[in-house]
């Protein structure tokens, strides 16, 4: 297996969760291996660790790996959870004077964000979390730019100087600025950021100083100070232990630069300036995953359906594309993050089961055992009935294996449980009881993923549904059943799906910057001048910055693709479009008619062609520019066919299993022994370590040359 | 359905329980034994004997007087308001605050409403005195009886045997 010389290992994915780091090693030929370690406050020791495991499997080891591969990709929770415990540094902030408390009022939708449905309509658990800084930390700058980037008053800088030595003598560890307009005239803010940047030399501190027009030069105040906030509060210790990383894989010889996963798709160096945009990026690995594989398969609609422990995340390709939303939010922070759109709903295959005593019936979440499991591990220290707690006694998960067979579960527990918390109090029969809770998650997973499909306009039947996640091929039947999908697919590395669609995903960065600008019918020809000349001084702005970037890990502007793209949208609407340009650059007049062509036909192709309302004028919200540089790319695996028959070694036995209100004996299978070409018809069950594949009665499933399943509805 | 700890309940009232389970508490079913806990917890914090049935304020409670069962409103230190059909504040020392040098003791200049359109009416124990309450009305406005709690459809929805005099 280890022909290190015809087949290195080239690419590695990390996904450092909050209590597993997985890495993903990538061979030439598209052969993977899965690693697992425990996270640690170490997160390079985990990485590490994670490593030998998953290298074990081809009898490698890390010394022998690192030095030939040419990719890694990271994305981890570290730099969330830091934001989520409010344990990031001390941050000094800056504002226009008069303001000095918007940041800490928030915006009221930051009071529910995050929120199950129930509880945004239940106003009493509406909170406000603690501000990123605190009050006495913030201070307050005469200045003011107007709505059209005009300079009301000037800034006093005296005032920005004294500002500084009060926060840095109260011990701050870095200083953000962020003035009210600064995105339509960012002079204010810069001088005040030179002026800082002399007190902090003058006191000879290392405190790093934050502009937000440097940084996200985009309107909405709020959105706009917290995400260079976090620039500051909680990227700057992820770029410290990112820079750790990075130091202990060359180590062991690594030749590569450390990526992570940013919220806009792509991935950018550890160096990168805008690292906050990492801040989320799990689930994204498997929607940029799912593009890749749809891309290598010739597939243009896909439905990404994700789900784990504790949410179900879902996500659109159409036409071979993801949508974007423009103010992403995390951590209950609304935020300047261009972000893969994706819809989450927080059930998961952990969440608790419990009866609601008022109307008798079952209810599951919003909180999930995690990795407590459920009452079938005594160990885990959990008395309330989780969803997995149901499977296993049903018979879809083996519980000598579980999670490869590391931990000990207790049937007779689980049992007694469910019996007593769920059975008993509905009257019902304690595997009718367990199925029903199946159930209800599947409708409730289902309705979401048709409600996501056809909010949008679309039709299930148009796309091709694919499952994963540490989930997916146990639900996939239960979630897809009966909505007419023309297929579903599920990779056999569900588990580690995101981690290989990180290292999947282009190195890239994107910059954005607001525009106002607008043009009706009565434009004049000098008017629509004025408009391509603002979009293209944006760009330009934009293409330094992204060129920046790329200089610091070593890249020349010639080796650099740039994606000039925009927002636009009918004037008067709320809501814009985002696009690539038709035109790498624009400079005359009739440009002007070709960018509104370009968003007359996406306008028709998301919405409908009667739903166009030119007369209205167009207007451009925002600048966009995105440049990439060729990476190294995971290949998809291709094996030949082996025919229907799976082989003899992979049937392992049977094992009774509760399905439409009977027990049927399920035959199981070992993944890893299946081959392409291979059928199996429900009701059967296909187990490794990391992943359970349920196929009930009625259903069937083959493995293609690339390793995915098909499930088909028979 | 969930299960709290008395220590979590008690914790809940002196506000120094955790959010994550606060929010957990307001989203769910509540649990069987809360108003036992609850009663429990309010009957710690008090040295007299009669039994606690219903909260009316962070230190006032409706009781079951021990000595003739009659039930009363008392404030935290023991001090008995009387009737609990009647409203306890015209049993409380009130102090109103109906100029501005009075308001300025709260509010900064100009910041505090105009005393002629409204006044802040204050009810303390006479015994202990502690605060009960704050009203904010116009300065004609009878004293406000905020609560008349129904006891006899309370223990219904309990399930649990009334108080001989509802």
């Amino acid at each position: 297996m280890n022909d290190m010389t015809n087949n290195p290992v080239e690419v590695l994915g990390i996904d450092a969760g909050g209590t597993m780091t997985d890495t993903f090693f990538v061979r030439a030929d598209g052969e993977f291996v899965v690693g697992k370690a425990q996270s640690d406050v170490d997160e390079p020791k985990a990485v590490m660790e994670s490593s030998v495991d998953a290298l074990a499997h081809w009898g490698l080891t890390v010394e022998e790996v690192y030095p030939q591969m040419v990719t890694c990709v990271f994305s981890g929770t570290a730099m969330l959870n830091r934001v989520v415990g409010r344990k990031g540094l001390r941050t000094g902030l800056i504002v226009s004077k008069g303001f000095e408390d918007f940041h800490r009022m928030g915006r009221a939708i930051q009071c529910y964000l995050g929120y199950a449905f129930e509880d945004r309509l239940h106003l009493n658990t509406h909170r406000y979390d603690e501000p990123l800084v605190h009050i006495h930390d913030t201070r307050g700058v005469t200045e003011r730019v107007d709505s059209k980037g005009g300079v009301v008053f000037p800034v006093r800088l005296d005032e920005a100087r004294e500002a500084a030595e009060e926060l840095i003598d109260q011990g701050v560890q870095a200083i953000v600025i962020s003035f009210l307009s600064s995105y339509l005239n960012g002079e204010h803010e810069r001088a005040v950021r030179d002026v800082v940047l002399e007190v902090v030399k003058q006191k000879g501190v290392n405190v790093p100083v934050f502009a937000s027009v440097d940084y996200y030069p985009v309107r909405k105040e709020t959105h706009r100070t917290n995400t260079t906030i976090l620039e500051a509060y909680a990227a700057e210790p992820s770029r410290r232990i990112l820079s750790s990383l990075s130091d202990r894989m060359k180590e062991v010889g690594a030749q590569y630069d450390v990526r992570v996963m940013a919220s806009h798709g792509g991935t950018i160096s550890w160096k990168a300036k805008e690292l906050a945009r990492s801040l989320v990026s799990g689930p994204i690995g498997g929607v940029i995953g799912a593009k890749y594989l749809a891309e290598q398969l010739g597939i243009d609609n896909i439905a990404c359906s994700d789900i784990g422990g504790t949410s179900f995340d879902m996500a659109l390709i159409v036409k071979g594309q993801f949508a974007m939303h423009q103010d992403g939010d995390m951590a209950r922070l609304v935020l300047s993050l261009p972000l893969v759109a994706m819809d989450t709903i927080g059930a998961g295959a952990g969440s608790f089961v419990r009866i609601d005593p008022y109307s008798n019936s079952i209810k599951l979440g919003p909180d999930s055992a995690g990795y407590r499991v459920g009452t079938c591990w005594p160990e885990g220290g959990v008395d309330t009935v989780s969803v997995t707690d149901c499977h296993i006694i049903l018979g879809y998960l083996n519980p000598d294996n579980f999670l490869g067979g590391i931990l000990e579960l207790d049937v007779p527990r689980a049992r007694q449980c469910v019996q007593d918390q769920i059975a008993t109090p509905l009257g019902m029969a304690l595997e009718d009881a367990a199925a029903g809770v199946i159930e209800l998650l599947d409708l409730s997973l289902r309705q979401h993923l048709r409600a996501m499909i056809s909010a949008k306009g679309y039709s299930p039947s148009d796309f091709v549904c694919f499952s994963y996640g540490g989930g997916g091929p146990v639900h996939a039947y239960g979630y897809t059943m009966g909505l007419g999908f023309k297929e579903t697919i599920i990779p056999a590395w569900a588990a580690g799906f995101s981690a290989f669609g990180c290292a999947t995903a282009d190195f890239e960065y994107r910059y954005d910057k607001s525009t106002d600008i607008g043009i009706t019918q009565e434009s004049t020809v000098a008017e629509k001048l004025a408009a391509v000349t603002t979009l293209q001084t944006a760009w330009d702005e934009l293409t330094e910055k992204v060129l920046e970037e790329f200089r610091i890990n070593g890249f020349t502007p010639d080796q650099v693709t740039l994606t000039p793209g925009y927002r636009m949208q009918y004037l008067g609407q709320l809501n814009d479009l985002e696009m690539n340009s038709p035109l790498a650059s624009v400079s005359k007049a009739e440009d002007w008619d070709n960018l509104v062509a370009e968003f007359d036909l996406t306008y028709a192709r998301v919405y409908a062609d009667a739903a166009r309302s030119p007369e209205l004028g167009f207007g451009i919200t925002g600048a966009i520019l995105r440049g990439s540089v060729v990476t190294k790319k995971p290949s998809i695996p291709s094996e030949p066919d082996a025919g229907p028959t799976p082989p003899a070694e992979a049937f392992i036995g049977t094992r009774p299993f509760y399905f439409k209100r009977k027990w049927v004996e399920a035959k199981l299978y070992k993944m890893e022994s299946l081959k392409p070409g291979n059928r199996i018809t429900g009701p059967a069950v296909i187990e490794s370590d990391a992943t359970t594949y349920v196929v009930p009665t009625g259903f069937e499933t083959w493995l293609d040359g690339h390793r995915l399943y098909h499930l088909i509805e028979v | 359905m969930s299960t709290y700890s008395k220590k979590q309940v008690a914790d809940l009232v002196k506000g120094d329980l955790d959010w994550d389970t606060v929010h957990l508490m307001l989203s769910m079913p509540k649990d069987g034994d809360r108003y036992k806990l609850y009663m429990e917890v309010l009957q710690d914090n008090v040295d007299y004997d009669d039994k606690i049935l219903l909260a009316m304020g962070p230190h006032l409670n409706v009781v079951e007087r021990t000595s003739d069962k009659e039930i009363v409103v008392k404030c935290d230190c023991g001090h008995d308001f009387g009737d609990y059909r009647k409203n306890w504040k015209l049993g409380a020392l009130i102090y109103v605050r109906d100029n501005v040098e009075k308001m300025e003791q709260i509010y900064p200049a100009i910041m505090a409403p105009d005393t002629s359109w409204q006044v802040y009416r204050e009810y303390y124990c006479p015994s202990c005195g502690i605060q009960h309450d704050v009203e904010a009305p116009t300065p004609w406005y009878p004293v406000m009886h905020d609560i008349q709690p129904d006891l006899k459809t309370f223990f219904e929805w309990l399930g649990m045997p009334a108080p001989a005099k509802i």
